[in-house]
């Protein structure tokens, strides 16, 4: 008698696309058993495929159909689904067009991917309560260098060497897409505003150094500015982190700031 | 083609025997084209379906709508990756995520299906057929006793749509579902456009199939479109209720008495007006089978 664990092993395989389940196996009912193993096996593949295109619905349109069919046959077959919700069956994807010809070969498509991916997580970040400038007023001057941010649990810093974000807009407005080419911009921010609304902007490398000291190494107002001084004159760097932080605070990404200099925080 | 159920006659004694389950009217699959207009429309549905899997996740607008809607209508929750059927143990990060979201909705019940959905660690995300042996039995009993175990309450089990059986079998798929209730103590979340997609499929008598389940520990009813290739049938929830699942409806009703129902639309999703009005017609055909007994309202 066959085990259930090998039944659905076998099962498994068949609706895979691998080794092929044994018709001796199935009982014959009214529909035949070959119709009954191609409905499983149409219906795994299709699934997976309107999940990806549910996620990346302009990276298929920049695609096209042939390639986007060819990016779905080989994500599907290097990363079967691990996951319970197919809100996370993409989640390799961005990495997988890096490493894999033709994509690998052309780097806006792996970072338009990356951006989806990020849109999708800002979407469902976790929430919480915006701090607004006041708090930085509330502290007294002694202990601004030792502020640290915490960031709306939304908030991304993603890297772009290319315009995908560019080719995403265009594509999104329904115009031809530009070119791919070298991105202008070192890195886009992305965050979910206060009224759940999905927001992303350029930021060049004054910011992205910023946020990356803030966000990604959790360092203090005081190393932030250590930092910014090495790509920017030290007398203008004041000014340049203030004008950051004030606009990240307007922008409602900020949901804490503390100090270990001061007992004051929020 | 009439809007009006037949009259039920004379209720069985199975659907007597069912007057304790709870009660809580006619309800909808929530979706999220529907999150806006269930908020600003407050339609006539008695209470709303989520499909568990779609909340889990950390806040944003799945969780803003599920908040709001929770505070005006009683919720079920439906899940799609229980994977009860399994040879894989379970998923205990799955596990925890549907206790903590059951503590956070705190659903009239939570439901999910009769099937397996991966295994060697591979998820299918479909709804996976069963070999109808005791050796399943066995192991889908256990695997309830875990889950309801773990989150301290019942489980109501459904019963899916198949395309293949296996030559294993050792009884018809309504002994297996009635020996699972049976041991586990589980509900029936019993899903009328199945029992009529897997009758086509495999040519077994849909109301025997019904008339074969033990009626009291059905809970709730699906009632879905699919579409029919004249040789098969397949479930795609993208259609309104066909008339055989309506009159299938109105029997199993008539036999086990009035059951808390749903109408379940996954694709195509017509404007929410639309399926307020088809779930009328389940409405009327369930009004005409409970004024004969009473029911305990939840």
């Amino acid at each position: 008698m066959t085990s259930l664990d090998t039944l659905e092993r076998r099962f498994l395989a068949h609706v895979r696309g691998g080794q092929v389940f044994p018709r001796e196996w199935c009982a014959q009912g009214l529909v035949d058993s070959d119709i009954g193993l191609a409905i499983y096996t149409n219906a795994y593949a299709l699934r997976l495929r309107e999940a990806l295109e549910a996620d990346h619905p302009l990276l298929a349109l920049y695609l096209g159909d042939r390639l986007w069919a060819e990016l779905c046959a080989g994500y599907i077959e290097a990363h079967p689904s691990q996951v319970r919700s197919l809100r996370h069956f993409g989640a390799h994807a961005p990495v997988w067009l890096t490493g894999n010809k033709p994509f690998s070969d052309h780097p806006a498509i792996g970072e338009l991917a990356a951006f989806e991916r990020e849109l999708l997580d800002v979407f469902d970040a976790a929430d919480a309560a915006r701090v607004d400038w006041s708090v930085m007023q509330s502290f007294d001057t002694a202990a601004w260098p030792g502020v640290r941010l915490q960031f709306h649990p939304s908030v991304r810093l993603l890297a772009t060497a290319t315009n995908a974000v560019a080719i995403w807009r265009a594509l999104k407005d329904g115009l031809s897409p530009p070119e791919a080419q070298r991105s202008t911009m070192p890195a886009h921010l992305l965050w979910r505003d206060v009224d759940r609304v999905s927001r992303f902007r350029a930021v060049d490398e004054v910011e992205q150094l910023a946020l990356r000291s803030f966000l990604s190494d959790r360092q203090d107002f005081a190393i932030v500015c250590e930092r910014l001084a090495r790509i920017r004159a030290a007398n203008e760097v004041p000014a340049l982190a203030l004008g950051l932080l004030r606009q990240w605070f307007d922008e409602g990404l900020i949901v804490s700031a503390a100090s270990q200099d001061a007992s004051r925080s929020t | 083609m009439t809007d009006r159920a037949s009259p039920a006659r004379v209720p069985t004694p199975e659907a007597r025997a069912s007057g304790v389950r709870p009660w809580y009217g006619y309800g909808l699959g929530l979706r999220t084209e529907h999150f806006d207009p269930v908020l600003d429309g407050n339609p006539a549905v008695d209470w709303f379906e989520i499909i568990s899997e779609n909340f889990m996740v950390a806040g944003g607008k799945p969780r803003h709508y599920l908040d709001r809607i929770r505070a005006r209508y009683p919720l079920a929750m439906h899940g799609v990756s229980l994977s009860i059927g399994s040879s894989d143990p379970f998923d205990t990060g799955y596990l925890r995520q549907l206790k903590q979201l059951v503590r956070e909705v705190d659903p009239i019940w939570v439901s999910d299906h009769l099937c397996w959905t991966g295994n060697g660690g591979i998820n299918s995300h479909d709804l996976l057929p069963l070999p109808y042996t005791e050796e399943a039995i066995v192991h889908v009993t256990s695997r309830i006793d875990e889950v309801q175990d773990f989150l301290g309450r019942e489980l109501l089990i459904e019963n899916v749509s198949t395309y293949v059986s296996f030559a294993n079998a050792e009884m018809d798929e309504a002994a297996f579902l009635s020996e699972i209730v049976r041991r586990s103590g589980c509900r029936i979340l019993l899903d009328v456009n199945n029992i009529y997609v897997s009758s086509r499929n495999h040519g077994f008598d849909a109301d025997a199939y019904v008339a074969a389940l033990p009626a009291e520990r059905i809970w709730q009813i699906h009632l879905a479109g699919h579409s029919d290739y004249g040789d098969y049938v397949i479930d795609t929830h993208d259609h309104p209720v066909c008339e055989a699942v309506w009159e299938l409806y109105a029997r199993t009703l008539e036999r086990v008495g009035p059951v808390t129902t749903m109408i379940e639309r996954d694709d195509a999703i017509p404007p929410l007006v639309d399926l307020v009005a088809e779930l009328g017609r389940a409405r009327r055909i369930g009004e005409a089978a409970r004024h004969l007994m009473p029911v305990e309202c939840a």
